[in-house]
């Protein structure tokens, strides 16, 4: 039912689309409404802020021009949209945010769920998020915050998650994708499998760990469970034991002159590797794209052990209402329909609706993001320049072989404040 | 001719003070006209105002035009306002009042507070009182709190050993306070009053912790290099740099030299 | 006295007026904000209004709030020392070795055009100079001075302190210029003529006539290392943190009654500083002379 009313505005705009081309002749009398709301759409700005890599001014654009409304868009940090969506909700109307910051912000009541009927893509969106199962329907790792945890309430109001589909989603997700090791396979001299290796002494000084004290633990946990040294029941949500090992392990090594840093910001990741300041470290998917941009040889290596995933989503605003948030809801919907896909997907990022996204791409640029497969011709990145040459192959393969093997995720852990205490603590050893 | 010695010395210390504060900006200055394959590190990889291009042709920079009018526009009303409220402010300190000491605490409070708890509390206050953050008004009292104090204690500097006898003079003379105002105290303490502008220009130019929670939905300067930091690695972010200094410094320059000329046909 | 009869305590307060309004409106109740935050309890998830001293009793009993203190005490302490020395000496030369007085501006003015580039753009770009394959170990290699580079230069206490001297020297060099171009050349000339030497002539004229400039500089500087976060992130490559930075962890997770707590103790070491600074040398004293 829900369904086809969305079905219906959809129809309408294409209507309206026409009837702005200068078509209106005969259209019928059914019209006389739409055209009221037409005009006072169109006078609706709807304001995005998100993290760095997930705004882009031609997607904003793209967007503003496909709908007849004005889509803003705003970066800036991922604590700063949190804290800007508690304490200044109204400078905000869709909040791009990860999942694990559900678990903060969301009792918060600043943030209205979705009808997941109004989302003409839902049902295309993978079953990762929608029902938290991997590609073979096996269930998804629950270390840490799969977002599929998070995904759901059972009714409007609610402040706590549903533990599965209700019809109201908290978020509509976008984009995500599996986290590893970044390294410099020509200066490492040997090949590396596990993540044990970010331990190893042989790259006593050289290596790096990311400065966000959940993510970094969670590598340094990845490490140090592969080394055998400590066992975690969840290393998305670690007691404080569990805490208090690690953080003692890691302040043993940082003793030892183990670490050369830890990074706050993306350019400094890229830095320490193009530099060879660092040769293996905690790394996002486009920092490694960056070092090989400057003809250095950086892989972000597929390891035994899996990967650490992430998920981001868009949410609306509690204060949309009526038209805007109708015009919210066609926004959301736009982009699952394609461009926005294919634009993140040429930054290494996999999107919520790979179907969409596929036709959005070119055959060469999805068999080698997603397939897996060697480049057939020059890769580019979104902003056309080009990447990679013919022949390479991405790191880690397939979009199943990478998410598929996702065992843990990016979290808000329940001893979290006790953590951030601990890890303040090693960076200050 | 015995002072040779020393004045060379000093010479000496000064070029190299110079070259040390030069180095970063020189090499953000030839690091931006790195070839289009270089990286931000040395060697150069041939020379080439492709950076400069792509910061107009690529829309991965976002609305850097807009931020840096933003971060001028805010500069400008905080110097003006810095000027202005420092100034008198100045004036008022010179006798003993009321307050003096609770006002005097409240504006080093104001300096030692650091900045990104300022931009909190700003934006706390703002959502307490139901109103919506946005540069011009939250952006540029948050900037204010930091260019205030830089303003006051610049101008106790300035007006120390202002021999006030000036000021009695005129006012002996049959001078009205306006007159004296604008025909003694000004003209004496304007070198001062130019450095107190500068500070209040600079400091709102370049303030990035303030910032982040109170200037709403647009993106000063700062910001938006903090956040490029985030997925740009190329040197078109020392373009940035180099452009932004060139204009600003243009604009400075300009600013002067109308001062002067206006100065001088009076 | 006054034309508008207006007792000269009232003038005074009708001038700082604006000032008093803009600091109370932007700074009091902001500042009178992270107080009571501090006092809120938290649940492990948000704070709520309430009153508890958890905040204050876990920061004074973690070892590693002394610690942060201290490597920022520190560093502050390091950097006052050498803008001190620095923005001493270039303002000696400008005012007392460079006689033309247009000279002495566009010397001065030279000194001030880095700060027109990004504070962010310039910390960054002491990168390329200090790394492992940047322009000081590979000068110091050609050299033959070392074998390999150096890893202290970058990423270390080194890199935080030279960031600091690059970006804060200026901010003392302006208050202490302005306090010495106002030193009568005559006293310098008379006491010339009465044979005292240079070293005296700085000792017992110099020196006391720039102190509030020198005090002010210091007050300056002092603030801005303690209330950093920025570089000392950047430039330690993560391997310190200063109470800034720290708090600033504990903003970036929401924790706001933490981050609200050590503010506190922060504002009052800070405040302590600066009113010791002031002890020494009354920066309003001279005002009402």
């Amino acid at each position: 039912m829900k369904k086809s009313m969305k079905r219906g505005t959809v129809t309408r705009r294409g209507a309206l689309r026409t009837l702005a081309a200068g078509a209106a002749a005969g259209l019928g009398g059914t019209l006389g409404a739409p055209m009221i709301w037409a005009q006072t759409i169109r006078d609706v700005t709807l304001m995005h802020v998100g993290p760095a890599y997930s705004i882009f001014p031609d997607i904003a654009a793209k967007a503003s021009a496909d709908l007849g409304f004005k889509v803003e868009m705003q970066n800036a940090w991922t604590d700063a949209i949190m804290a800007r969506v508690l304490g200044q909700p109204d400078t905000i109307d869709i909040a791009d945010l990860e999942f694990w910051a559900l678990q903060r912000i969301w009792r918060a009541q600043k943030l209205q769920p979705i009808e997941t009927a109004k989302i003409a893509n839902w049902d295309k969106i993978t079953p990762l998020f929608r029902e938290g199962v991997n590609f073979d329907g096996s269930p998804m790792s629950r270390q840490g915050t799969l977002p599929f945890k998070v995904q759901y309430v059972a009714a409007m109001g609610d402040k706590t998650f549903a533990a599965g589909p209700t019809g109201l989603a908290t978020m509509m997700p976008t984009i995500f994708n599996a986290d590893t090791l970044g390294l410099r396979p020509d200066l490492v001299g040997r090949p590396l499998e596990s993540w044990a290796e970010l331990l190893s002494p042989d790259f006593r000084g050289k290596t790096a760990l990311i400065n966000v004290p959940q993510i970094g633990i969670m590598d340094a946990a990845m490490a140090l469970e592969a080394k055998g040294e400590v066992t975690y029941a969840d290393k998305g949500n670690m007691t404080r034991a569990e805490i208090d090992q690690t953080i003692a392990a890691l302040i043993a090594l940082k003793k030892q002159g183990h670490f050369r840093a830890f990074w706050s910001s993306f350019d400094e990741s890229v830095n320490y590797m193009a530099s060879g300041e660092v040769l293996i470290q905690s790394m996002w998917s486009p920092a490694v794209t960056a070092v090989r941009a400057r003809g250095v040889n950086c892989e972000y290596k597929g390891l035994k052990e899996g990967y650490r995933g992430w998920g981001n989503g868009l949410a609306l605003m509690r204060h949309l209402d009526g038209l805007r948030r109708d015009a919210a809801i066609e926004y959301l919907n736009w982009m699952l329909t394609g461009p926005y896909g294919a634009f993140v997907a040429r930054q290494g990022y996999y999107s919520s609706v790979p179907e969409t996204t596929q036709a959005a791409l070119s055959p060469a640029e999805w068999d080698y993001w997603y397939g897996g497969k060697p480049a057939a011709t020059e890769i580019k990145d979104p902003f056309g320049a080009v990447m990679e040459q013919p022949g390479r192959i991405r790191d880690g393969g397939s979009f199943e072989a990478r998410v598929g093997n996702i065992r843990c995720w990016n979290t808000t852990m329940d001893e979290g404040e006790y953590l951030v205490k601990r890890w303040n603590e090693f960076v200050a050893s | 001719m015995h002072k040779s010695f020393s004045f060379w010395l000093l010479s000496a210390f000064f070029a190299l003070f110079l070259l040390f504060l030069y180095g970063p900006m020189i090499a953000i200055f030839v690091l931006s006209f790195q070839g289009p394959t270089g990286g931000m590190t040395f060697p150069m990889r041939g020379a080439s105002v492709h950076w400069f291009g792509d910061l107009v042709a690529s829309t991965r920079y976002g609305d850097l035009a807009g931020a840096f009018g933003r971060s001028l526009i805010l500069g400008l009303f905080a110097m003006l306002v810095t000027v202005t409220v420092s100034f008198f402010a100045g004036l008022g300190f010179r006798r003993r009042f009321r307050g003096a000491g609770a006002l005097f605490y409240l504006a080093i409070a104001a300096l030692v507070m650091p900045g990104v708890l300022t931009g909190l509390g700003i934006a706390t206050l703002f959502q307490t009182l139901g109103l919506s953050t946005n540069w011009l008004t939250s952006g540029l009292g948050a900037h204010l709190t930091w260019t205030l104090p830089f303003g006051l204690l610049i101008m106790f500097a300035v007006m120390n050993r202002f021999d006030r006898r000036w000021e009695d003079a005129a006012r002996d003379g049959g001078a009205t306070p306006v007159q004296v105002l604008r025909l003694i105290t000004l003209p004496i303490l304007a070198p001062g009053l130019i450095a107190v502008a500068l500070f209040g220009l600079t400091l709102s130019y370049d303030e990035l912790p303030r910032s982040l929670l109170t200037v709403g939905t647009r993106n000063t300067l700062p910001i938006q290099i903090a956040n490029l930091t985030a997925n740009v690695t190329t040197p078109a972010l020392y373009a940035i740099g180099t452009l932004t200094t060139l204009l600003s410094l243009g604009l400075i320059v300009a600013a002067f030299v109308a001062i002067l000329i206006s100065g001088r046909r009076k | 006295m006054s034309p508008l009869n207006m007792s000269s305590e009232r003038l005074s307060q009708l001038q700082v007026a604006p000032l008093a309004i803009l600091l109370t409106l932007f700074t009091g109740l902001p500042l009178l904000m992270v107080v009571v935050l501090s006092f809120w309890p938290f649940d492990g998830l948000e704070y709520a209004p309430g009153f508890t001293l958890t905040n204050y009793a876990e920061m004074f009993a973690s070892a590693t709030t002394w610690r942060t203190f201290a490597v920022t005490l520190r560093y502050a302490a390091i950097t006052w020392a050498i803008t001190l020395l620095i923005g001493f000496t270039v303002s000696y030369y400008l005012v007392f070795h460079v006689r033309r007085v247009k000279v002495q501006i566009a010397l001065f003015l030279l000194c001030t055009i880095p700060f027109w580039t990004s504070g962010v753009i310039r910390t960054i770009s002491w990168i390329p100079f200090l790394g492992r394959e940047g322009l000081f170990n590979m000068a110091l290699m050609k050299l033959g001075l070392t074998q390999g580079p150096l890893d202290m230069l970058l990423f270390s206490d080194f890199a935080v302190v030279l960031t600091y001297v690059n970006l804060f020297t200026l901010f003392m060099i302006v208050p202490v210029f302005n306090a010495m171009a106002k030193i009568d050349r005559n006293v310098i000339e008379a006491a010339h003529d009465a044979g005292a030497t240079q070293w005296q002539i700085l000792r017992d004229i110099v020196i006391p006539l720039s102190s509030t400039g020198i005090a002010l500089g210091s007050i300056f500087v002092v603030t801005l290392v303690m209330g950093d976060f920025l570089v000392v992130r950047a430039m330690s490559g993560g391997q310190s943190s200063s109470v800034v930075s720290a708090m600033k962890n504990n903003i970036d997770q929401l924790y706001y009654p933490q981050a609200a707590a050590s503010a506190v103790l922060l504002i009052a070491v800070v405040l302590a500083m600066v009113t010791a600074i002031l002890r020494i040398v009354d920066v309003r004293a001279e005002l009402s002379r």
